[in-house]
């Protein structure tokens, strides 16, 4: 993992859901590079989960409906690739901590299990890796308790913990923190943060893009299906169409726009750190003391 | 209350045994006291199985359980004693009516016979983690699909009544009326309805989707992170049980013959 290759390819891919009037997917081609992490941003309905739904085999195995274009993940096809196989490449992540937890478990530590079991993994590498992966999450305390006894970061990091038990080499998330607090949100985003160092490639659906664009390389944004951008986050949100978009910016991206201040390259600052950067910069040329009358 | 369980945490030989060979006990002595139309067979297996609750630790939850059908066994006896078909010695009156022996002595057959079912599988019950039994279930073959809805629907079904609470503090708060009269309480009920089933058929297919892409519809071995053991003393017992069931239907049979 770590080299530069790459990882998921995506051409020309259009989805329906069964009974659906129109596509949920339209023409998109991107590829994403290995230990590459995306954010991927759209208004409701722009086809964000859908889109995670495909590159997790979910479609066509869970959701049938019509599929065109070519999916691969290491240059294989991924709506026909073994289950065993893809559950290993990719692990997905979902909006609600509370409906991804089996159910059937009765301690943190046998529903980290359940995917173990389900794959058939050995009793003592299933020990070594639950222990690495409680520990990593900062779970190893909680393993004997009740799932359903967690708090809502924890058990959000509990389902991240029981899916990465996997292994999987790609991880997508679904909205991780929409239900979350800002301590829950936090506690996801450090998650993230270790993952990428682990070089692990990361799909992650989010609308709290102050804290999205900390962690990705590039971010692809969706409208009605399509794919209308996938770049860097400055070139994302420095476009003036994005707002017509209704997907929203970075507070700080609509701060600078409507002060007028840009970075050197040209782009919107869209981070707290560029945006501190660039006002500290501006302190001593004057424009720290003119009145903004904008 | 997360989990529908009655299991009491302790550290005894029956917490011990494997769950199947506490299950099978409960059938067995269910299946004998119910072959032979005997009070005293029924007697001997009540106290086995009370005997079993008491070295388990777990009397005094059995009381309770025992407690909460005491009035079916009570309403067993004045029927049984008022009205049984061969009713024909009186034993007794009371307030003007007649109790008869046969009908007395055939609800206490009854009555040993829903007692002993009531203590064997409370043994069960109050001595074993519910995730356990079904874990041992689907290690002897039971299907993983039937043992997860077994083992889930312990632990949804709270979660089910959570969120029927936290709906009713909604349409509360909007102006529903849930108390009241029985037509005010019914048609509350109906407007609870509809954000329960659709919620919940939202959470049933989210948990489906979660567990599908961990693997739950691969085919092929399963391992089990919790394997329970088959001790000596399990399979001991499981021989005892199995040849006391294979003696009673062959006593039982010669009986009818004769």
């Amino acid at each position: 993992m770590g080299d530069v290759s790459t990882k998921i390819s995506i051409e020309h891919l259009t989805y329906k859901y069964p009974f659906a009037k129109n596509v949920s997917l339209e023409d998109i081609t991107l590829s994403i590079d290995a230990g590459q992490s995306i954010g991927i941003i759209g208004r409701n309905g722009a086809g964000k989960s859908t889109l995670c739904y495909v590159l997790s085999g979910l479609i066509p195995r869970f959701f049938h409906g019509k599929i065109t274009g070519k999916v691969t993940i290491d240059g294989e096809d991924v709506p026909t690739m073994p289950v065993e196989k893809l559950i290993r490449k990719v692990g997905l992540v979902l909006q609600n901590p509370f409906s991804q937890i089996s159910g059937a478990k009765m301690t943190v530590y046998e529903e980290v299990a359940f995917g173990l079991e389900n794959l058939g993994i050995e009793k003592d590498e299933m020990h070594e890796r639950i222990d690495t992966v409680l520990r990593q999450f900062d779970l190893y305390k909680k393993k004997d308790e009740n799932p359903f006894e967690l708090s809502g970061g924890q058990l959000q990091r509990l389902a991240i913990a029981s899916v990465l038990v996997l292994k999987p080499e790609i991880l997508i998330l679904d909205e991780p923190t929409s239900q979350l607090d800002p301590r829950g949100t936090t506690e996801v985003f450090e998650t993230i943060s270790q993952l990428k160092t682990l070089g692990i490639t990361i799909l992650i659906v989010e609308h709290k893009f102050e804290k999205l664009v900390e962690y990705v390389d590039k971010i692809a944004l969706l409208h009605e299906g399509k794919l209308l951008g996938y770049d860097t986050a400055e070139h994302i949100f420095s476009t003036s169409e994005i707002e017509t978009y209704g997907v929203g910016q970075p507070i700080y991206t609509a701060l600078c726009k409507r002060m007028g201040l840009k970075k050197a390259n040209g782009y919107y600052p869209v981070s707290f750190g560029e945006t501190v950067a660039l006002l500290n910069g501006l302190k001593g040329s004057g424009m720290d003391r003119r009145t903004y009358n904008g | 209350m997360k989990v529908l369980s009655l299991y009491v945490e302790n550290d005894t030989f029956i917490h011990k045994l494997e769950p199947i060979t506490k299950l099978l006990y409960a059938l067995i002595s269910i299946v004998i006291t119910f072959l032979f139309p005997s009070i005293m067979v029924g007697a001997v297996f009540v106290a086995f199985s009370l005997l079993l609750a008491i070295s388990a630790k777990v009397f005094k939850r059995m009381l309770l359980l025992l407690n909460v059908v005491l009035i079916v066994l009570l309403s067993m006896v004045i029927i049984q004693g008022l009205f049984y078909r061969q009713n024909v010695t009186p034993a007794f009156k009371l307030w003007g009516l007649t109790f008869y022996k046969e009908g007395l002595l055939y609800s206490l057959l009854l009555i040993v016979r829903v007692v002993n079912m009531i203590i064997s599988f409370g043994v069960l019950i109050l001595t074993t983690r519910p995730s356990d039994l079904v874990d041992n279930l689907v290690q002897k073959g039971l299907s993983p699909r039937f043992g997860y809805v077994l083992a889930s629907v312990l632990q949804i079904i709270p979660q089910m009544l959570s969120t029927t609470s936290t709906i009713t503090d909604a349409q509360r708060s909007r102006g529903l009326e849930t108390e009241g009269n029985l037509f005010q309480r019914f048609s509350a009920f109906f407007a609870l309805l509809g954000p329960l089933v659709l919620n919940s058929l939202v959470e049933a297919r989210e948990r489906a989707m979660a567990i599908e892409i961990r693997g739950f519809s691969v085919e092929g071995k399963r391992t089990f992170v919790r394997q329970i053991p088959e001790t000596k003393a399990d399979r001991w017992i499981k021989i005892s049980l199995y040849v006391a069931f294979i003696v009673a239907v062959v006593w039982r049979i010669i009986l009818w013959v004769m």
